[in-house]
Formats: C-alpha cells, structure tokens, sequence
C-alpha cells in the first residue's frame, strides 16, 4: 500500500491548507466589513470640504495659492505608491506595482523627473529589487490607518510643492468601488483640482475672510484626498483577500474530492486483489 | 431647529437636530441659532457645544462651520467627544 499511504499524506496537507485558508477567509471578510465602514465614514467630511472649497473658489483666487498653482511644464514630480504589507491577496499588489510602472513610464516619456516613495513591504521589495532608487519606502501605516498617518505621508510633498522643488504629485492607489471591483487607480492630489461647482454659490459671511479660510482648507483637502487614498486601498487589500482565500479553498475541496476518490479506489482494488489471491490459493490445495 | 453635524475624516460624531450651537472660531466663540444667515468661519482651539434634546460637547482644533439654511456642518481633523 506505498501509493495508498502517500495518499493519504497528501490528502491531510490539503486538508491542512484548507483549514488556514477557510480562517484567512473568514477573517478577510470580517476585516474588510471593518475597512469598508471607514471608507464610508470618511465620506461626509470628503463631501463637506469639497463642497466649501468650490463655493470659496474662483480663478482670480487660484493664482495666489500655492497649492493651487499650476505649473507650466512638469519637471520633477512625486509619484505616492500605495500597497498592502502582506500578500496572499491574488493579483492585489502586482496590479498596484504594474499601474505605478505604467505612470513612472509615462511621466519619464515626457521627460519628468519621478521621485518614487513606496508604502507597504510588497511595493518596496519590488522595486527594490528592479533596483529602482525610493526616496520613501514605509512599512509602518497598519490596515487601519488614521488621518495622521495620511498627514505624515503628504505634508513633506506638499511643502515641496509650495517651495516649488517639485511640479506635481501623484497618488497610486485602489479604488473600492464594491468588493468585486477594486481597480488600481493613478490620481493627481498636487496641484488641487479645484472640485466643481454644485449649483449657484451662495452668498456666505466669511470669517475671517475667503483667503484665510482656503489657506486653512486646502492643506487639509490633500491630506484627506491621501487619507481616502489609504482607506479605500487597505479595504480593497481585504476585499482581494478574501476573494484569493475563497478560490483557494475551493480548489482545495476540488483537491480532496479527487484524492479521496483515488485513495478509496486503490484501497478496494488491493482488497479485491487479496480476496483473489487466498481463493487462489485455497482451489490450489484443494486441486 | 437646526441639523447639526460634526465629522472628521475618519467619522461622523455627530448628527441630529439642536436649538444652538456655540463653536469656538478663532477669534472667540461664535453662538449659531436657527435662521442664522449663510456662514463660514474657520474654527480656533476649543469646545464646541451642541444644545438641544441630545447635548454634546467636543474638543475640536481647527477646520471649520458651515451655516446654511439652518444646517450646521462642523468639518475639523481633530475633535473628540468631551
């Protein structure tokens, strides 16, 4: 029974490998319910700032902001990659790492000098090992991160911005639209794209005065564009997750099925054999 | 009545109805009843009160109040419940 023993090891890995994947799954799916929440939760702040920003703006008032400023032609531009620090969520980071590497190629087309800065172990070591330079690379935002940690990736680049060392930024990221749809997705968070206007502005009393209060709101625009940024990506990171541990555990039900059944086949075949052999034997002595 | 809501980026503290709010602007508190006229303030370092049937207080710093049509919205990083 060699064969039969060596199924019989093969079938208890599998089985194995079923009962971690089921549990990645299952906290996947309560993970990614938590994360979703927050990307729900950061919406109404999104949506007030938004739209206090295009009622306050108008194009005389964007050429005296900085962060507004458009530049004539991009020269040096920051591109922020954001990807998860686990795997074993499918395609989830590779699709991330291969929607950076299109924008880094379109932006050096033009000619654009691109500083890299990487979130997450699984962006770092990729680069890393293309031997791209990063003059960022951070493994400590969590799955749960915080409007600080968004500050603290932004407010450098933005100072640079405003000091005009750099021309642009860029954000790559997962959107999360739905579990199943959460594509990798490249946005421009400097210079502000001033949001559009929802129907006629009103008339407000401003205190103390339009340009104050956009010197204090646009900072915190791009802070929470970033924070958005994160949220939606560590949620898409669990959604991708769940759906890899799904298949995986599937298969390995697939897996068992067909070694189970070839196991008991060979059993009752050595069972069968044997039976023949002691009748064989038996009629011989008799004969 | 006012529709009174205080959110931060990373929640929604707040929302219902109250008779008054008092927020602290950033040159001194500035108190907000209904048919307050169309406002934005930036806000200073401070409680923010929210009074009515369900009383609130949070400590907030920076950002700040939109009154619009007896709607309040208070949009800060930082606030916390007191």
């Amino acid at each position: 029974m060699a064969k039969g023993r060596e199924l019989v090891g093969r079938i208890k890995t599998t089985e194995n490998t079923r009962k971690i994947t089921r549990t990645m799954e299952m906290v996947a799916t309560s993970k990614m319910k938590r994360a979703s929440d927050r990307v729900a939760a950061a919406r109404p702040y999104a949506r007030a700032l938004g739209d206090v920003i295009s009622s306050l703006f108008n194009a005389e008032l964007a050429e005296r902001f900085p962060l507004l400023r458009q530049p004539a032609a991009e020269q040096r531009a920051a591109v922020v990659l954001i990807t998860a620090n686990r795997g074993l969520c499918g395609a989830f980071n590779a699709n991330l790492i291969k929607e950076a590497r299109l924008t880094l190629a379109y932006l050096e087309e033009k000619g654009v000098h691109v500083d890299l800065h990487v979130i997450g172990r699984k962006g770092i070591g990729y680069f890393r090992y293309v031997g791209r330079e990063l003059v960022v690379a951070r493994t400590d935002i969590t799955d749960k991160p915080s409007a600080a940690d968004a500050a603290s990736i932004v407010d450098g680049l933005m100072a640079d911005f405003v000091a005009g060392t750099i021309d642009a930024v860029y954000v790559v990221h997962s959107k999360f639209n739905s579990v199943l749809s959460t594509p990798p997705h490249t946005e421009r968070v400097l210079p502000v794209a001033a949001p559009k206007r929802a129907g006629a502005g009103r008339d407000y009393l401003l205190y103390p005065s339009a340009d104050a209060i956009l010197t204090e709101l646009l900072p915190s625009y791009v802070r929470n564009a970033v924070y958005r940024a994160l949220v939606e990506t560590a949620a898409a990171e669990q959604a991708a997750r769940r759906t890899a541990m799904k298949s995986a555990t599937d298969n390995a039900g697939e897996m068992l099925n067909i070694l189970r059944r070839t196991y008991n086949r060979a059993r009752q075949a050595n069972i069968t054999q044997e039976i023949a052999e002691i009748v064989g034997g038996a009629a011989a002595l008799q004969g | 009545m006012l529709k009174v809501s205080v959110v931060s980026p990373e929640a929604t503290l707040y929302e219902g109805d109250a008779t008054s709010v008092v927020a602290p602007a950033f040159d001194g508190a500035v108190g907000i009843l209904p048919s307050h006229a169309p406002m934005i303030t930036v806000l200073g370092q401070g409680t923010l009160r929210v009074n009515g049937e369900t009383p609130a207080r949070f400590a907030v710093s920076g950002g700040f109040v939109q009154v619009v049509d007896d709607v309040v919205r208070v949009v800060t990083e930082q606030a916390k419940a007191v």
